[in-house]
């Protein structure tokens, strides 16, 4: 058994888990017993700290009770964020989940993250007299910020499958794994009644603060675009990015190529962007000016409505009758300036 | 070429010498048969049939038997309802990972001919299975297909149940991993501390030496100094290095000041990872090994690779490619090098036909050599039938 300090940092891991169940918790009794009052203080604090700082946050962990108290806030957390009901806000909590793991891991041994990547099921190869660590192709693909140009893994020594990485990439890479399985695990997950009425003052609270951020970052014009005016598939890829959804690399590509044609500047797609849960600003600078051109001296072209469709990011089912009569998402946008100018 | 079009008799003569093949060959189906969607281009018909899924092979034989197809198509990905219209409702499971070498995508070669540009695509392919994927990957040799694509190509299947559920972003890391994409420059050269100078009590670096990789490093490092010394021996070997090094696009000063530097000395500490040269140099070194030894895989960079693609339909392993009468074959790993697909995917009979040539055509099949001017001649069914597939004859 792990110490209980480390089970409180990591609250995720299995043998957390474990700890709950030996310890008979109902959740009644812990939603209810007074006992518990702190842990679901915490629970809250998780949440809203997730959503302010991108991390749940560091407390007080001397003694036994408060490591017992910090373990219990997580799977409260959990049932509240399922509760927000809000996608952005999930993938919000899951972000200042995951960071939080990572600050804590980079100071542990490297034994202590194969445990814990063992978890995750990574094929990974370790030598300790020579401090190596490798992981392979795939495990790293899945989970490491391939965005960064340093991530990309042909800047890596790849041996026979099995990507060369150090200590705190590892890390990184459970971060993301991390982050990936809370943010699945929670949308599987249904709104528990009794959670939804003995929070519902913090859920209300938090579902008011979501609301007044998205509308801060909706109003703010950004350049001269009308968002209004977006065909059907660049407003389904901005809103998909804008509450968290993974949203395929083709789409980003359409999104911020279209834009760029657009004339929209880095810094105001970055804007747009900048909406997404996870957003990160290093790594998206990279990619907009990667797409229009300002670092790779090719500047893309949006893909046209054939394209789209193949790569299925033209959302059949919201088309109208312009998108019909056009070829192009570019001269959707166009025509309808025309209509609204006609119309005056 | 332009007005060249086929005649109604060529359609027909294609289509009778591929309904016999499809009579009398039996064409392998891929794994997870049922789970894949097929697509099919039948002669004169217009556009693509998408979205088959067959559930019995003999349904499968029956439909190629009796339809006059030019094409067979299936998808590289597999689904729970292969025959469904959209992909949301078909329910994507996974997908093999697929690389297709064309020389249609590869720059420069329009002025080659047929049989160079596959050569020159070859080299890329070879390149391919055998530095990316068996050594870098380390794929096992079981789970990788290779074929010819009966067009101007070969394609590879990589079917390691390990990538099969890879998505989109993933592959893509993979293609720009083997097109050798956004290479850092620290990953390979990394300036040393080879002096150090003492003013009283501190040290200070008094002579730094620019560090590369040896040859024998794993990965993206060994690659590069393999081909940083691949190039500086030929410049050496070269007769008229000069040249050589123009043809890289160094200019003449450069060229120059270039090769009173390669001296025998310099060049075995090049061997060694020691490349003390300009940044200018450098910057030729690095992006001319990493062209020679990346795999070209797409003309421009907007081109989106198959790779990318997890919802690709390909050509059906022993179809016949509709515009050459040649047939997806299999090569056998170790025989990349020898595989010559105009003897090795050559299928059809070789019963004397009577053809008109609409231009020169100069064409080694069989191993025979054809020297055809414009006009008539009497040649061999399979060559014909290549020869209207790429509408450069019709039958008369
Ligand atoms: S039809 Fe074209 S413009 Fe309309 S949603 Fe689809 S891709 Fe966009």
């Amino acid at each position: 058994m792990e110490e209980l300090v480390t089970l409180s940092k990591y609250p995720f891991l299995n043998e957390t888990k474990q700890y709950v169940k030996d310890n008979n918790l109902s959740v009644i009794e812990l939603l209810d017993d007074p006992l518990y009052e702190r842990a679901r203080a915490i629970g809250v604090e998780r949440l809203e700290n997730a959503f302010k700082d991108r991390d749940v946050g560091n407390r007080s962990l001397v003694s036994e009770s408060d490591c017992i108290m910090e373990i219990l806030s997580y799977p409260i957390a959990r049932m509240i964020a399922v509760c927000v009901d809000d996608n952005y806000f999930i993938r919000r909590y899951a972000l200042g989940e995951a960071v939080h793991a990572y600050k804590n891991l980079i100071n542990e041994s490297t034994n202590f993250l194969l445990e814990i990547a063992q978890e995750f099921k990574f094929n990974i190869k370790y030598e300790e007299e020579t401090n190596k660590i490798r992981i392979y192709f795939k495990d790293y693909l899945r989970n490491a910020p391939t965005h960064y140009k340093e991530w990309k893994m042909i800047n890596r020594t790849m041996e026979k499958g099995f990507l060369h990485i150090k200590h705190k990439e590892l890390a990184r890479i459970i971060q993301e794994a991390l982050r990936t399985r809370i943010n699945s695990e929670l949308d599987m997950r249904d709104c528990n009644k009794s959670v939804y009425d003995i929070f519902s003052s913090d859920i209300k609270r938090i579902q008011n603060t979501v609301i007044t951020y998205r509308k801060k970052i909706q109003v703010e014009p950004i350049g001269k675009l009308d968002l209004k005016k977006l065909p059907p598939c660049m407003k389904h890829i901005l809103s998909s990015i804008q509450a968290g959804e993974n949203v395929p690399h083709m789409g980003r590509f359409a999104l911020v190529s279209f834009l760029n044609s657009l004339k929209l500047k880095t810094n105001d797609i970055l804007k747009l962007l900048s909406t997404a849960p996870d957003y990160e600003e290093e790594k998206s600078r990279y990619q907009v000016e990667h797409i229009t051109g300002s670092i790779s001296s090719t500047s893309y072209k949006p893909p046209g409505c054939e394209k789209m469709r193949t790569y299925g990011i033209c959302p059949v089912d919201q088309i109208d009758n312009l998108c019909r009569k056009k070829r192009h998402p570019l001269s959707y946008y166009i025509a309808k300036w025309g209509e609204e100018k006609s119309k005056k | 070429m332009g007005s060249f079009s086929t005649t109604k008799e060529s359609l027909e003569f294609l289509k009778n010498l591929f309904s016999q093949y499809y009579e009398s060959s039996k064409v392998d189906l891929p794994d997870r048969f049922s789970r894949r969607e097929f697509a099919f281009i039948t002669f004169g018909g217009k556009g693509m049939i998408r979205h088959i899924g067959f559930n019995k092979k003999n349904q499968f034989y029956r439909f190629i038997k009796t339809t006059a197809l030019s094409h067979i198509y299936y998808s590289s990905a597999y689904y729970k309802k292969p025959d469904a219209a959209t992909m949301q409702e078909k329910d994507w499971m996974g997908a093999e990972l697929i690389f297709d070498l064309d020389s249609d995508h590869l720059p420069n070669v329009e002025s080659l001919s047929y049989e160079q540009q596959l050569d020159v695509v070859k080299k890329e392919f070879f390149k391919l299975v055998d530095d990316f994927l068996l050594n870098d990957f380390d794929f096992d040799q079981r789970y990788i297909e290779l074929y010819f694509s009966g067009g101007r190509g070969y394609h590879c299947h990589v079917k390691d149940p390990n990538i099969l559920s890879l998505d989109s972003n993933e592959r893509r890391e993979i293609v720009d991993y083997i097109t050798g994409r956004d290479l850092k420059d620290s990953l390979i050269f990394h300036e040393q501390i080879t002096g150090l100078k003492r003013y009283g009590q501190r040290t200070y670096p008094s002579a730094k030496s620019l560090k590369m990789p040896t040859p024998d490093e794993p990965g993206w490092r060994g690659r590069i100094s393999r081909g940083i010394i691949e190039i500086v021996e030929e410049i050496k070997k070269s007769k008229k290095p000069i040249i050589k090094l123009k043809d890289y696009g160094v200019n003449d000063s450069d060229a120059k000041k270039l090769l009173l530097d390669l001296s025998e000395e310099r060049v075995s500490r090049i061997k060694q990872g020691k490349l003390d040269q300009s940044k200018l140099i450098r910057k030729f070194f690095l992006n001319n090994a990493l062209r020679n030894t990346a795999v070209t895989m797409s003309a421009g960079e907007t081109d989106e690779p198959v790779t990318c693609d997890v919802k690709r339909l390909i050509r059906l392993p022993g179809s016949l490619h509709g515009k050459t009468g040649l047939k997806v074959v299999k090569i056998p790993i170790n025989k990349i090098d020898e595989f010559n697909p105009l003897n090795d995917a050559v299928v059809l009979s070789d019963k004397p036909i009577k053809v008109y040539v609409s231009k020169p055509i100069n064409i080694k099949i069989k191993d025979e050599r054809y020297n055809l001017k414009e006009g008539e001649h009497i040649i061999p069914t399979y060559l014909a039938a290549l020869l209207i597939g790429r509408k450069a004859a019709n039958i008369i």
